[in-house]
């Protein structure tokens, strides 16, 4: 099997249009939750807060590659603009066969389905549909963007397992160059921002409601005022590469991925289910052919939902006790969804290059249902060489993998 | 009188749709080799004209023989004087 190592990283998140944007802004302790009230007009939202990207010169992609682009294409663009730069990959290396492409997201564009079906719907006439909506609306409206961006020849995908849908992407990247079937991977996620995505979560009474007037205070993952979780946007995408290409190359290694499983509860669509995740975790662990007690940090999936976050505690607790350090990223930047794997991943690795681990924001007293783990709640200076990275999605969907700092 | 403003009317919509300048909308230019556009814009040109103009033309077969931004002009213009639509001068 191939080594497989990440060579480049690109983001654009609530809290920045680039990396070192969004790192500057956890590293000042900044919120990107605000106030929606353009939701006030919505019957029965009763979550009036996320965390907004913002989305800025998207004129530098020309018209006709950004014509078939929604936010998250945008987005997903952007960032791996960012990450083929870092990477200091040519732009011929990247448009050959010998790269590819796998970006998930939670689904297509929100704004462009709802734009198709408020042209459509009241009158039953599609005379007014742009040939553009189609390529807005697809689950793989990321990926195809980004790909045909760059022209890419290789494997292109899109991973679609809502909240697990960036980490099972890098999942399937890493597989895929273990196999030899790829030299170069661009991975990650990409989510967009709408009433229909928060609203969605917002009948399920899974999100943050107490909180509208005091944005920046939510959501809490794990803490004993947790009320539900935040809906971001944003995209990151890492750059995956075979080691000796790598090598060859002498291209700067953040880390290796030694460490990957993804597997279904079958239990139930929406509950969380603890056995799956200490066997999802546990997979991932014999994967990475390490002990728990070797891995450094988790950066939990924790969402600040009462279920999610209970039966995380649980599972961490049962593999760890309280022997690692555990934090969550969702108090700076909400949840990302589709986004968030690859985005948390990457505030990782470069937490992780200098030596910190960011702890929980809105963490201030931990629930007594998520006590049993070492909760970070102030930033903590650790070396880290393994650190494991959690996704659990909707439909009873989990993903984890492990990374270590390249040696 | 009327054909100019027909003639700014087509123009705004390959502005604002094609994000192409005035500058280079003149009526010799080709649609497709001169212009840019693809199939796909083709759609989207059909669906911004219907719009600017009020008009249903998806299915009007003259609107395959169109190669020009003249040739637009021109089918705007004829449609303009079968009364599909009216322009409001101010």
């Amino acid at each position: 099997m191939k080594r497989v190592v990440i060579t480049g990283i690109g983001a654009v998140t609530p809290l920045g249009a680039n990396v070192d944007e969004t790192i500057a802004a956890i590293e000042a302790n900044k919120s990107a939750v605000v106030k929606m009230e353009i939701w006030k007009e919505y019957d029965g939202l009763n979550n009036l807060v996320a965390a907004p990207a913002e989305l800025k010169n998207e004129k530098e992609i020309p018209r006709k590659k950004r014509r078939s682009m929604g936010r998250m294409g945008i987005f997903s663009v952007q960032a791996a603009r960012e990450a083929v730069a870092d990477a200091g990959l040519d732009r011929e290396k990247v448009g050959s066969a010998c790269t590819g492409c796998i970006i998930g997201s939670t689904m297509g564009g929100a704004e462009a389905m709802n734009d198709t079906f408020e042209l459509m719907l009241p009158k039953k006439d599609l005379s007014e549909l742009s040939s553009m909506n189609f390529f807005k609306c697809v689950s793989h409206t990321a990926a195809m963007n980004v790909s045909q961006y760059f022209g890419i020849k290789g494997c292109v995908m899109a991973t679609s397992a809502a909240c697990a849908s960036s980490l099972q992407a890098i999942g399937a990247a890493y597989w895929l160059i273990q196999m030899g079937k790829q030299d170069i991977m661009l991975c990650g996620g990409a989510e967009e921002l709408h009433a229909i995505v928060a609203g969605s979560f917002d009948i399920l009474f899974a999100t943050s409601t107490h909180f509208n007037d005091r944005p920046e205070l939510t959501p809490r993952p794990f803490d004993k005022d947790r009320d539900g979780l935040v809906c971001g946007e944003g995209s990151g995408i890492l750059i995956l590469e075979e080691y000796e290409h790598a090598r060859n190359r002498n291209a700067k290694i953040y880390a290796e991925i030694v460490g990957y499983h993804t597997c279904g509860s079958g239990e139930h669509v929406s509950q969380s289910n603890k056995q799956a995740m200490v066997e999802c975790i546990d997979n991932t662990l014999r994967s990475a052919n390490i002990r728990p007690e070797d891995i450094d940090y988790i950066n939990a999936h924790a969402t600040a939902t009462l279920h999610g976050d209970k039966a995380e505690s649980e599972a961490l607790k049962e593999i760890f006790s309280d022997k690692v350090p555990v934090s969550s990223m969702k108090g700076y930047i909400g949840h990302t969804l589709g986004a968030s794997g690859a985005i948390e991943l990457i505030a990782t690795l470069k937490g992780s290059e200098r030596g910190i681990i960011y702890p929980t924001k809105n963490l201030e007293n931990p629930a007594d249902d998520c006590k049993g783990i070492q909760h970070v709640m102030q930033k903590q200076k650790k070396e880290l060489k393994y650190i494991l990275k959690n996704c659990f999605a909707f439909g009873g969907i989990n993903a984890s993998l492990i990374a270590t700092r390249f040696s | 009188m009327d054909r100019k403003k027909i003639e700014e009317m087509v123009d705004e919509v390959f502005e604002e749709s094609f994000e192409i300048e005035k500058e280079q909308l003149s009526q010799e230019k080709g649609i497709f080799q001169d212009l840019g556009l693809d199939s796909l814009d083709i759609v989207d040109l059909i669906v911004a004209l219907q719009k600017k103009f009020g008009v249903k033309i998806r299915d009007d077969n003259r609107v395959r023989e169109i190669r020009t931004l003249g040739d637009i002009y021109s089918f705007i213009e004829s449609l303009y004087k079968e009364g599909s639509f009216t322009i409001d001068k101010n």
